[in-house]
């Protein structure tokens, strides 16, 4: 474990320098966009001075990174808010979001894949097929459009927006839940599908072992490995849907305030954004890398 | 009895609507607009979702009512003496601000140090460049001093950049004030209890506010970033009153007997703006001839139906000093006999920037070249973002700026024809606010008059001169459509009024 995590450290050194080069090579300048239309030239150069913005790019990068390893990452050019305890304060709200839709994605997809896989070219089989395809290739801003439609406007079931209750989580957790749940879903089934042709599977059909218990004891059994890194890749899928479906329901989480950083240019708050859903996302595929080995055996060495 | 069924009926169908119950009075209302405020401070924010909040909770000592007229607010009566520089006005007495702090001549000598301070880089010091000092007389009196007559001074005090923030809690937050709920504190009729940043403003009502106590005892401001959704919210009853309706969604709102939809005609007006140091935009004949080959009407009517009127002069007629010099016609002869006059007989290649932040920005772009083909002008379109389109737009030399016709949203947020037209047109080294180099030596005269001008009749003679140059003779702008602002409402809801200005009062609103 401890190797693991110290692996992660290079990998976090590397997102930062991305993040950092990416957000400056975005075209626009933060200090005209902070200072508004109205502004005099002086005041946008003052404001550049001020943001640090008028130094070298390489200059630019120390401070940002001797900083950032302090937990400092300055503050909002927008808002003029620090930036750590704006992200403190969405966090949660993505963080709630990302795990309840993986919750949603691995119950179905496990499920609806392994049904597809026991029942093999049979119409169950492509039925499921088809539906995951659908649910892989919607995009999330029309689904989430079209759920609020059906389960708010028409039926009246669930509060369009907002994220107040536990009910005001349920469309958005459905659509981000819906679209992994048909990656997992295909891949429970290629698992599935390989594991059920092994031979043993059949000697345990042959010595008497219930349908049942061959499906889940054993086929299931040995097949999570590949789906559970699935699911540790998936989760940085969720994090980037977060992006879309928090402005849609208007979720007041990490993804909406970097969508308003980019159109902003405001660089610390993207910065600290990107580095800090980067180090969940590295964190989740240490974990998901830790646990595999419990699963099986033969990776215990 | 048939009384009694209908009735039945009708409550039926408002059950229906999956809204909250109605039968209750309300004393909540709930508005939803797209973005979050950014700095609840008169003095340091620019952008309209800010304004909003700070209407409410903000006064100055005057202001506009919702027609745009001048009114009294923290000031009984105000005048200017002989002089037309020295501005005296006479305070309401006994107004606290809502910390608690009373309200004094000196409070607004300290408000207005406070924007003029360099050091503490105000965002809206640009608009305050004309004044000198502020003297307090006594208590209740406080003089204004101008730096030399200003024709424009009314409207700039009743701006909302000119509300009185409360000395105590501005000098206590420091440049923290207006960045959390604790750091916000004015006279307006109603205060910022809870500030939840992207998800919701708590607005309480002021008891015995000295103004007016509004009906409703709670607003809750709730930023909803995506059009379609607003819309959604407002049809399930998540929200009474949203802003900014997309306007694919307009026509199929206005047709819902539960929504209803208010417009106002405002100082906003879209337009595409010409780079005159770009050939051959900088012949008059070829900006009149391009001017002459779009259809408005067709735009109005098809493309962003319901959205404004065909423009009839470089300003909106509400505004102060606007003068209706008629729509430009859509004459296709007349542009290809300008532009043979001005030796292209053939046509040019040109290039329109645009940007999806205007509402069918991209669209109107679209529409914009396409018309111009019949006259055989060429014209390239490029999109790009809010943030890169900018960048052009800020103090950059002619040589360094690629674009030539590009899209802009007018609206002189003090609703006069100074703001409206001065930073604008007016011959500039850089394009720090005229944004397209236009200099017209007969302008920039009549302009800087009008400005010096505190004689009302003779400062809308000026004003109506200048809108001639710059409308008719030698055009600085495709001039499109005037803006209607719009908000839309679930019924029952009333006495919300859209202001001219983009933003919405509240103060009088009540639910059914």
């Amino acid at each position: 474990m401890a190797a693991a995590i110290g692996r992660t450290i290079p990998v976090l050194f590397g997102i930062s320098v991305l993040v950092f080069l990416i957000v400056h090579a975005i075209p626009g300048d933060p200090a005209v966009i902070a200072a508004g239309l109205e502004a005099s030239p002086e005041t946008v150069e003052q404001i550049r001075r001020d943001l640090g913005l008028d130094r070298p790019l390489p200059e630019q990068f120390v401070t940002f990174v001797s900083r950032a390893v302090q937990g400092e990452l300055g503050s909002s050019i927008r808002t003029g808010a620090p930036v750590a305890q704006e992200i403190a304060d969405r966090l949660p709200f993505t963080l709630r979001l990302a795990l309840w839709s993986i919750l949603l994605a691995t119950l179905i997809g496990v499920v609806a894949g392994s049904v597809s896989a026991v029942w093999h070219n049979r119409v169950v089989d492509h039925a499921v097929m088809s539906v995951t395809l659908v649910a892989v290739s919607t995009p999330s801003y029309w689904l989430g459009l079209m759920l609020m439609l059906a389960f708010a406007l028409w039926l009246g079931w669930l509060p369009a927006i907002g994220a107040g209750t536990p009910a005001h989580y349920v469309l958005p957790v459905m659509t981000l839940g819906l679209q992994s749940a048909g990656h997992v879903a295909r891949m429970t089934r290629a698992a599935m599908l390989d594991v059920l042709g092994e031979e043993y599977l059949r000697a345990a059909r042959a010595k008497g072992v219930s349908a049942v218990n061959v499906v889940v004891r054993h086929a299931l059994r040995n097949a999570l490995v590949p789906v559970t890194a699935i699911i540790g890749l998936r989760f940085g899928g969720l994090l980037a849907g977060t992006v879309l479906v928090e402005s849609v329901f208007a979720i007041p989480g990490v993804g909406r305030m970097m969508v308003d950083a980019v159109a902003a240019r405001d660089f610390p708050m993207l910065q600290g954004g990107v580095l800090v859903v980067a180090t969940l996302y590295v964190a989740v595929n240490t974990v998901t890398d830790a646990v595999t080995p419990m699963l099986d055996p033969r990776l215990r060495a | 009895m048939p009384v009694g069924v209908i009735v039945t009926v009708a409550t039926l169908t408002t059950g229906c609507g999956g809204g909250p119950d109605t039968t209750v009075a309300r004393d909540t209302l709930i508005f939803a607009a797209p973005a979050d405020a950014t700095i609840l401070d008169p003095h340091n924010t620019t952008d309209t979702e800010s304004d909003q909040v700070i209407g409410m909770v903000f006064e100055g000592l005057i202001g506009f009512d919702d027609t745009m007229k001048i009114v009294g607010r923290l000031a009984e009566t105000w005048e200017v003496g002989d002089d037309g520089v020295t501005w005296t006005f006479h305070l309401r007495s006994g107004i606290t601000f809502h910390d608690g702090t009373p309200f004094n001549a000196e409070a607004v000598r300290l408000n207005f140090a406070r924007v003029l301070d360099p050091d503490q880089k105000h965002k809206r010091l640009p608009l305050f460049v004309m004044l000198d000092r502020v003297e307090v007389a006594d208590e209740h009196t406080v003089r204004i001093i101008t730096k030399y007559p200003f024709g424009a001074f009314e409207p700039t005090m009743a701006h909302i950049s000119s509300t009185i923030v409360s000395p105590a809690v501005a000098e206590q937050y420091g440049t923290d004030f207006g960045k959390s709920a604790p750091a916000v504190s004015g006279t307006g009729p109603y205060r910022v209890t809870s500030w939840k940043k992207d998800q919701e403003i708590i607005l309480e009502r002021v008891e015995n506010h000295w103004r007016l106590t509004p009906p409703m005892r709670r607003l809750i401001y709730r930023p909803i970033p995506e059009g379609a959704a607003r819309v959604l919210a407002l049809e399930t009853g998540d929200v009474d009153v949203i802003s900014r309706v997309p306007p694919p969604e307009l026509t199929r709102l206005e047709a819902l007997e539960t929504i209803d939809v208010l417009r106002t005609v405002s100082i906003g007006a879209q337009q595409f703006r010409f780079n005159l140091t770009k050939k051959p935009l900088d012949d008059p004949r070829v900006r009149k001839a391009i001017s002459y080959a779009i259809d408005r009407r067709a735009i109005v009517e098809q493309l962003v139906t319901g959205f404004g009127t065909p423009s009839t002069s470089a300003l909106t007629p509400i505004m102060r000093g606007y003068a209706n010099l008629g729509e430009i016609p859509y004459d296709v002869e007349k542009a290809r006999a300008l532009l043979r006059e001005a030796g292209l007989p053939n046509g040019f290649k040109t290039k329109i920037t645009t940007t999806p932040r205007y509402p069918m920005g991209v669209e109107l772009a679209e529409v914009i070249a396409a018309q111009l083909k019949e006259v055989n002008i060429a014209a390239e379109i490029q999109v790009l973002d809010w943030g890169t389109m900018v960048q052009f737009w800020q103090g950059l030399p002619p040589e360094k700026n690629p674009q030539e016709i590009f899209i802009m949203g007018a609206g002189a947020s003090t609703a006069d024809a100074d703001w409206g037209l001065r930073p604008i047109f007016q011959t500039a080294p850089t394009n720090e606010n005229n944004y397209g180099y236009y200099s017209n030596a007969e302008f920039d005269r009549v302009i800087e008059a009008a400005m010096r001008e505190t004689n009302e009749a003779k400062r809308l003679d000026l004003y109506k001169r200048a809108q001639e140059i710059v409308y008719l003779d030698d055009p600085g702008a495709i001039w499109l459509f005037d803006n209607f602002y719009i908000v839309a409402a679930r019924r029952g809801v009333e006495g919300v009024s859209p202001s001219p200005l983009g933003v919405v009062t509240f103060e009088r609103a009540v639910i059914h």
